[in-house]
């Protein structure tokens, strides 16, 4: 077949199509490689470095999710180092704002949670930086509460691409990041909002959630949004 | 596309100046940058009022969100009216070796500008209430032989101290006023 290359996964020969990321031919080939800011049919961002892995012959690591495959590619997606910097890069999501599980919308339905239990992580080494920092619950259906935001850009690129309204976008650089709805407005007042929900139900968080819901109530569905997004015609 | 078109509290100059700068970029990549300096440049105090930023991406067609997201993310790119005189000061390592912590905290006591406290300790962009002069920091203006470095109104001035960095004041105008 045209444009069909081998590489190998953690010792294991399987076939790819070229222009085919490293984590899409892992999934297709029942490996598992630990996403957070990665949403099926969305494009990739390689933002969360939580699907980093070791490529032979490379001495850094790379994320899979948006290295394409090349021939003869010899990929771990499993090992004592990735693992400890996996959990690193989880530790510092969790002391960058503020995560208090117990009082969260999105207890024990949370990615960002559930990615810590699966990873292992039950105590942060670094300092908390306990920022503070505004909910906005100024739109008539949805909280955009920024305490909880791992800044994954989901929403932004879900609104973007699947939605074409780009409500959101990310204001500022490094630690002031802050997703902002237009010209950082109150959410509200967003006039290119469809109040689609899309952002919502795509938020690996309870930074996005639906009004009306208490603690540990708010269940994602982002396969409303990825199934959508494929029909479109995926990533490009 | 973000605003209703026609609407806008700009002035016809600024209008057609707005027009023209985006018909000289159209279809270049990455034209939004060169449309929001030329934009900023324009303006008598340097910035980029929310009236400029939702002209051009009604003219555009980009998201709001995304052109506010350019603005915020370059520290070139201003929101609020800047001073007539623009002081920086170096706070990279060579200048914060030779005192530059002091330089800043002289002249914020000079200008009366509050203190920032330990969130605003890193990063600094404020303007007296007179709209006469705006106090940044920098990271690093790469003359770091010259430490400490102050640039005032775009001229850099090495080896400064806080008698040097008086003098360049009241240069500008600023005492005279002192009884």
């Amino acid at each position: 077949m045209p444009g069909q290359i081998s590489i190998r996964i953690d010792g294991e020969y399987v076939t790819a199509q070229v222009g085919q990321t490293i984590l899409e031919v892992a999934r297709a080939n029942g490996k598992y490689i630990p996403t957070l800011c990665w949403l099926e049919s969305i494009t990739p961002v390689g933002a969360c470095r939580l699907c980093i892995v070791e490529v032979s012959g490379v001495n850094r690591l790379l994320p899979a999710c948006t290295t394409p495959v090349q021939d003869g590619m010899s990929v771990t997606t499993q090992s004592e180092k990735l693992q400890a910097y996996r959990k690193i890069a989880l530790e510092l999501l969790f002391s960058e704002r503020n995560h208090i599980c117990a009082v969260c919308v999105s207890n024990n339905h949370c990615e960002l949670q559930g990615m810590a239990q699966k990873l292992g992580v039950n105590s942060i080494r670094y300092a908390y930086s306990f920022p503070k920092l505004s909910v906005d619950v100024s739109h008539e259906r949805y909280v955009l509460d920024h305490n909880r935001c791992i800044l994954c850009t989901r929403c932004v690129r879900v609104c973007a691409q699947v939605e074409g309204a780009h409500v959101w976008d990310v204001s500022s650089r490094g630690i002031h990041s802050l997703v902002v709805s237009d010209m950082a407005k109150p959410w509200g007042e967003a006039v290119n909002c469809t109040n689609c929900g899309k952002c919502v139900n795509s938020c690996p968080t309870g930074a996005l959630a639906e009004k009306g819901f208490a603690v540990e109530e708010m269940v994602k569905r982002d396969g409303k949004v990825t199934r959508l997004a494929a029909r479109r015609g995926g990533q490009q | 596309m973000a605003t209703m078109t026609g609407q806008t509290a700009l002035s016809l100059e600024v209008q057609s100046f707005a027009d023209k700068t985006i018909a000289s970029h159209q279809g270049k990549p990455g034209a939004l940058l060169g449309i929001l300096e030329s934009m900023q440049e324009r303006n008598p105090h340097k910035y980029l009022s929310t009236e400029v930023l939702e002209y051009v991406a009604d003219k555009t067609d980009l998201p709001l969100a995304q052109i506010y997201s350019v603005v915020t993310f370059y520290a070139l790119f201003n929101l609020e009216p800047q001073g007539e005189h623009t002081i920086s000061i170096c706070r990279g390592t060579a200048c914060h070796t030779r005192g530059s912590r002091n330089l800043l905290q002289r002249l914020r006591l000079e200008l009366g500008l509050p203190d920032m406290g330990e969130e605003g300790a890193d990063k600094v962009c404020v303007t007296t209430p007179d709209g006469k002069y705006s106090l940044r920091t920098v990271a690093c203006f790469g003359q770091c032989a010259l430490a400490p470095v102050v640039e005032v109104d775009h001229v850099i001035y090495g080896h400064m101290n806080e008698q040097t960095l008086k003098r360049e004041l009241e240069h500008l105008g600023h005492g005279g006023k002192r009884a």
